[in-house]
């Protein structure tokens, strides 16, 4: 049997820049959370607060349909298409996963 | 051995019997977190394929496998971990590491502010605890629950999509290599196709479109013209600006699920200030946290 690799090895430099990683995301997650609580729960933040799922969102995955090629935007159009109709999140992916798939299979990139 | 399967069912069959809305169940409730688990079952083989590749690349690195496991786990945000490793070095360049994932994760202060409504009314340990396996596929899928997910969902996901991802680093660790490139089966989309579908489900109503739009549009300029995600940061800011700029009086929709992604259609087409007639309760709900 083969020694299991390394598993208990780990040196102080590599915890610490580890932990400053996880620092300093936590920090945001719960941050931003502690920061959102103290905004108003009506009028203009609290609207604005609401559209900001849908923007981070939007701004995750159109840039990288984008940087996909034609077939990436043709993807993500099915799937909002299929999402749209059918209401059905494996779906969706399903259909944007085997055109992009196929896509790429047939066409490239 | 006894076993508290008797218990477990009435729960269940109570919870079935008479919905319970969101906001009312505990806070980290056992079915709830099971429930949010499954809900991110879709993302299980490309989180587990990206997850090896991580492994190959730390691997490669000189990251112990229990220095990654442990990244993962505590830092737990893919796109910054790929970075930072990819980064490291014999001798670790911690602050570049440190600032790279800072820098990367920002859209986390958004995501986090944008966890008000699940969170609503929870005590103060809750969202300690429930804010840190929060990554952007859970969270998406969390948003876009009927009448919202509560921490307990968030967290189910989180765990699931942790094991995976940390078993993911370890399956790639220990081959080091021979992991089928994702793009061939058009895993790497799978993360574009589940973002671009839960967006569906975040419309609330024709007050979304415009800052919608000018997400997109500035994500697509950031995109050309910045590095790395600042295209996030680009175009979640235009979408903010458009929504704060197009607020009006008469479109305050103080109803308690204003702030949930609803689905069906009854609360997608609803005019906006309709809203006025609402039960005393849940002005009551909102006022007394």
């Amino acid at each position: 049997m083969t020694q299991f690799p390394d598993l208990t090895s780990f040196s102080l430099e590599a915890v610490l820049t580890i932990l400053g990683m996880a620092a300093v995301t936590y920090g945001m997650r719960l941050g931003g959370l502690l920061m959102a609580d103290r905004l108003p729960q009506h009028g203009r933040w609290a609207h604005v607060l609401e559209r900001l799922p849908g923007a981070v969102l939007i701004s995750v995955w159109v840039p990288s349909a984008l940087s996909a090629g034609a077939i990436g935007i043709a993807g993500a159009a099915a799937t909002v298409i299929t999402m749209a109709l059918a209401r059905n999140l494996f779906a969706a992916m399903a259909v944007g996963m085997v055109l992009v798939g196929v896509g790429r299979y047939f066409i490239g990139n | 051995m006894s076993r508290p399967g008797q218990t477990e069912s009435q729960t269940e069959n109570q919870i079935q019997n008479q919905p319970q809305p969101q906001s009312q169940i505990g806070h980290f409730d056992a079915d709830t977190i099971r429930r949010g688990a499954l809900a991110c079952l879709p993302l299980l083989p490309s989180t587990i394929i990206f997850g090896a590749v991580l492994g190959v690349l730390a691997a490669q690195r000189g990251l112990s496998l229990g220095e990654l496991l442990f990244m993962s786990l505590a830092v737990f945000a893919g796109s910054a971990q790929f970075v930072s490793v990819d980064l490291w070095r014999e001798t670790i360049p911690s602050a570049t590491i440190i600032i790279a994932t800072a820098v990367i994760n920002m859209r986390y202060i958004l995501i986090g502010a944008s966890l008000r409504p699940v969170f609503r009314g929870r005590p103060l340990w809750v969202k300690v605890t429930g804010m840190h396996m929060v990554a952007d596929e859970n969270w998406a899928v969390s948003m876009t629950q009927k009448d919202l997910a509560n921490p307990g969902f968030l967290l189910g996901g989180g765990i699931f999509l942790g094991v995976v991802w940390a078993t993911g680093n370890t399956v790639g660790y220990l081959l080091g290599g021979g992991i089928p490139d994702p793009e061939v089966y058009a895993l790497d989309f799978a993360f574009t196709a589940v973002f671009a579908a839960l967006t569906i489900g975040m419309w609330k109503g024709k007050v979304d479109l415009l800052p919608w739009i000018a997400a997109a549009i500035g994500s697509v300029i950031g995109h050309y013209t910045l590095p790395g995600t600042w295209s996030i940061l680009a175009g979640a800011g235009a979408g903010v600006l458009v929504a704060a700029l197009t607020w009006r009086e008469d479109m305050d929709d103080d109803s308690l699920e204003a702030e949930f992604a609803v689905e069906g259609r009854d609360a997608y087409g609803a005019p906006e200030g309709t809203n006025a007639a609402k039960p005393a309760t849940e002005t009551a709900m909102e006022t007394g946290q």
